[in-house]
């Protein structure tokens, strides 16, 4: 009798000590999703939802503009997160999909065309007023213009451009007897100066490069139109001045030796590496085409290196001022829930409201400007005064010759089959002729089964367009 | 009946995460399989086409499922021989043999992207570990990764780092034999080869089809260490099947055309696992 009583006490008690278990998890659970992610400095106000890709020291900057944009309103209460490069495209996407997206969100990748054409995101150009949209076309330099739009919308505002420009150290040209104050005015002298430059061991390796160009989208426009035919709106791969473009790399990496060349970059590391990890700050080049955030990263990293910078000179009958561009800009998603806080602070970071106030924000992040007007403004030329270097870049911005990536939805397709070609190409595998053949061919069989599955893109010029 | 209940109320969260996030996914993916499908927006049904222009019309689909069969076939095998060598060595008796057990496991517990990065370095053609040894030897060792003729080969080479994991499972095998086995065959007067071949080998097979089968599917999903120290190139040298499956999901949101990848991969792998079942009865001893 008395070991039933316990018995069953046992098992009451069990029963009670599992349901206390579960009521405790729900508890904690339903604790947690009603805590605030983090306290809000401005509760009454209505929240935008801001997603950025930065970290680290960039990350600070953004909430300094972040900040300034709350200090300088009442309604609107700007709330970022940082979103880690390499997943926030797809985290994104499921929020879309999810119908929980973020208000706005600053990117750097080349998702416009294709987000536009899923209609993931809201054409900016219709929150505008005509007389504002036609304004904006007139004052947004070229390049802002093309990386933000898709067909003929705009859906993403530019707030820092990334353009592309010589980097020569002076102390290598003294070395090897060159001018520091006149620089190569064609592609041509600019690849004598660097067969000058280059150094090599006894046994014949690398032991510096004086000047080797690469990528297909950076030299393209230098030798014609590149891939893109900006008036019809159309691609063009198989052009005469793409295939020169191509040879042109091809035969500069020949002359030093694609293996030469393969093992002195990777002794080196990553040629894009940021900071003090930049090969040119060791001396490893002299001569290197790189953004113009390297003026800034030289500042701070090198501040006693001796350098200057020049645009990519053009080959005969070539295009000066030419050159690849990509860059920050916002985006608005679909379905998000405060589109004109958004905007209230795409149009606030980006000057569009306020070129001069803005301008601070640019030299913040050492950002190239979306129009003249924020170039023209004061702390901007007081920052280019400091960073004299940085002029050469400016003097980019108003070129049509600066273009982006080509603004079709099978952009990273393109982008990715563009250097398939050009890898083949300079290693060897495949002529340059034979490349731009089997890219034609990809993006062809691409289109056809685009076409199958029900898209409507534009058809791609064929060769000597 | 309440009991019942209990027991899978408490399982609940497990059985919820399965259906919503493994199952319903899963049978979702099929469907999608028909459709040209963005994420966002509804998918639209176009057929069989996302199979047919992947079987007739994508060379990479074909390239990608090559290097991955290729893969299979030797970093699997490779990794079986060298596992079972290393667990032999292992099994002696000899003095700090569990410090050295210790020391061959480690490496298959470091995560993935810190043993990508490590081998980036050693790999490196002008300063890394091997082609510095090489350099000792008189040997101009190749650009490891960057080299379209070698970077498969490094990735195999690389998949060896982590062979303690399935090492310690032969181990454990070898640790079931009864002694009996070898008390009986050194009274016959058996080598220690012998041992070895007609019962040390013989007894572990059952690991050795365990530690295939996960090898084989394993393989086939094999993804972290190209997007990481490749992303699939030189020259589409090291294009793995998944990593083209998360190129065409993620970077060219053709999530129809990904899911058709994904259940030609599924079908490959069901026949590979079924066709490796169907042979266990020969070589698998269960010691009956």
């Amino acid at each position: 009798m008395q070991t039933g009583k316990r018995a069953h006490a046992r098992t009451w008690w069990d029963m009670m000590s599992a349901w206390g278990t579960i009521i405790l998890l729900v508890i904690c659970v339903i604790v947690m999703l009603a805590l605030p992610a983090s306290p809000r400095k401005y509760p009454e106000r209505i929240p935008i939802r801001f997603w950025h890709m930065w970290t680290a020291e960039w990350k600070d900057v953004v909430e300094k503009v972040v900040d300034r944009f709350n200090e300088s309103q009442d309604r609107y209460e700007v709330i970022p997160l940082s979103v880690p490069g390499v997943s926030a495209d797809s985290k994104f996407l499921l929020a879309v999909a999810g119908g929980d997206p973020p208000d706005v969100m600053a990117q750097w990748n080349q998702v416009i065309p294709k987000w536009a054409e899923s209609g993931l995101i809201v054409p900016v150009n219709e929150l505008m007023a005509p007389s504002e949209w036609e304004a904006f076309r007139h004052t947004a330099y070229p390049a802002a213009l093309k990386i933000g739009m898709y067909e003929d919308n705009l859906y993403g505002v530019a707030i820092g451009l990334d353009l592309y420009a010589c980097f020569c150290r002076l102390d290598h040209l003294r070395e090897a007897g060159l001018s520091t104050k006149k620089f190569p005015d064609t592609l041509e002298e600019l690849v004598q100066w660097g067969e000058t430059l280059h150094k090599f061991n006894s046994n014949g390796s690398l032991a510096r490069i004086g000047f080797l160009p690469l990528d297909m989208f950076g030299y393209a426009p230098v030798f014609g139109k590149g891939f893109y035919d900006w008036n019809q709106q159309l691609v063009r791969l198989c052009a005469e001045d793409n295939l020169k473009a191509l040879n042109f790399l091809v035969e500069e990496r020949q002359k030093l030796g694609f293996k030469n060349v393969l093992r002195y970059e990777s002794g080196l590391g990553n040629l894009y590496a940021s900071g003090i990890q930049w090969p040119f700050i060791s001396g490893a080049y002299s001569i290197v085409v790189d953004g113009q955030w390297r003026v800034e990263q030289l500042a701070k990293y090198a501040p006693d290196l001796a350098y200057a910078t020049f645009p990519v000179p053009a080959p005969k009958g070539g295009n000066k001022l030419a050159g690849w561009a990509n860059g920050n800009f916002m985006v608005i998603p679909k379905g998000a829930k405060q589109i004109d806080g958004a905007w209230e602070f795409i149009k606030f970071w980006s000057g569009i409201e306020n070129p001069e106030r803005a301008a601070e924000f640019y030299t913040w992040g050492g950002w190239l400007p979306l129009s003249p007007a924020i170039a023209n403004a004061p702390a901007y030329q007081e920052f280019v005064k400091k960073n004299p270097q940085f002029q050469t870049f400016l003097d980019l911005l108003p070129s049509e010759n600066i273009v982006p990536t080509p603004p079709v939805p099978y952009q990273t397709y393109l982008s990715d089959r563009i250097k398939a070609a050009e890898d083949a190409a300079l290693r060897g595998t495949l002529t340059p002729e034979q490349a731009f053949d089997r890219l034609g061919i990809e993006i062809q069989r691409e289109l056809k089964s685009r076409r199958e599955f029900g898209y409507t893109d534009k058809p791609i010029l064929g060769a000597n367009s | 009946m309440n009991r019942n209940w209990t027991g899978y109320l408490f399982i609940s969260p497990w059985l919820i995460g399965f259906f919503v996030f493994t199952a319903v996914p899963f049978l979702f993916s099929i469907y999608f399989s028909f459709t040209r499908y963005d994420v966002v927006s509804p998918p639209v049904w176009i057929g069989a086409a996302n199979y047919a222009k992947l079987l007739f019309d994508d060379p990479i689909f074909w390239k990608a499922l090559w290097i991955t069969l290729k893969y299979a076939m030797i970093a699997v095998p490779l990794g079986l021989v060298s596992g079972v060598a290393l667990a032999l060595l292992l099994n002696l008796e000899i003095k700090g043999i569990s410090i050295y057990r210790t020391i061959f496991y480690l490496p298959s517990i470091v995560p993935m992207v810190a043993t990508s990065v490590i081998f980036m370095w050693i790999l490196n053609p002008q300063i890394g570990l091997i082609n510095g040894i090489l350099a000792k030897a008189g040997i101009a060792g190749p650009a490891w990764l960057q080299d379209s003729k070698w970077a498969f080969w490094s990735l195999v080479f690389m998949s060896l780092w982590g062979v303690g994991g399935s090492m310690i499972i032969y181990l454990a095998g070898l640790k079931d034999i009864p002694v009996s086995l070898y008390e009986a065959a050194l009274i016959d007067g058996a080598s220690a080869w012998q041992r070895t071949r007609h019962i040390t080998l013989p007894m572990i097979t059952p690991v050795i089809f365990f530690n295939l089968v996960m090898g084989a599917i394993g393989s086939f999903q094999y993804f972290a260490q190209a997007y990481i120290m490749t992303n699939g190139g030189p020259e589409d040298s090291t294009q793995f099947y998944a990593l083209y499956l998360f190129n065409r999901a993620w970077r060219y949101l053709d999530m129809g055309y990904a899911s058709a990848m994904a259940w030609i991969l599924f079908a490959i792998v069901m026949a590979l696992t079924i066709s490796i079942f169907r042979t266990h009865h020969r070589w698998v001893h269960y010691g009956d």
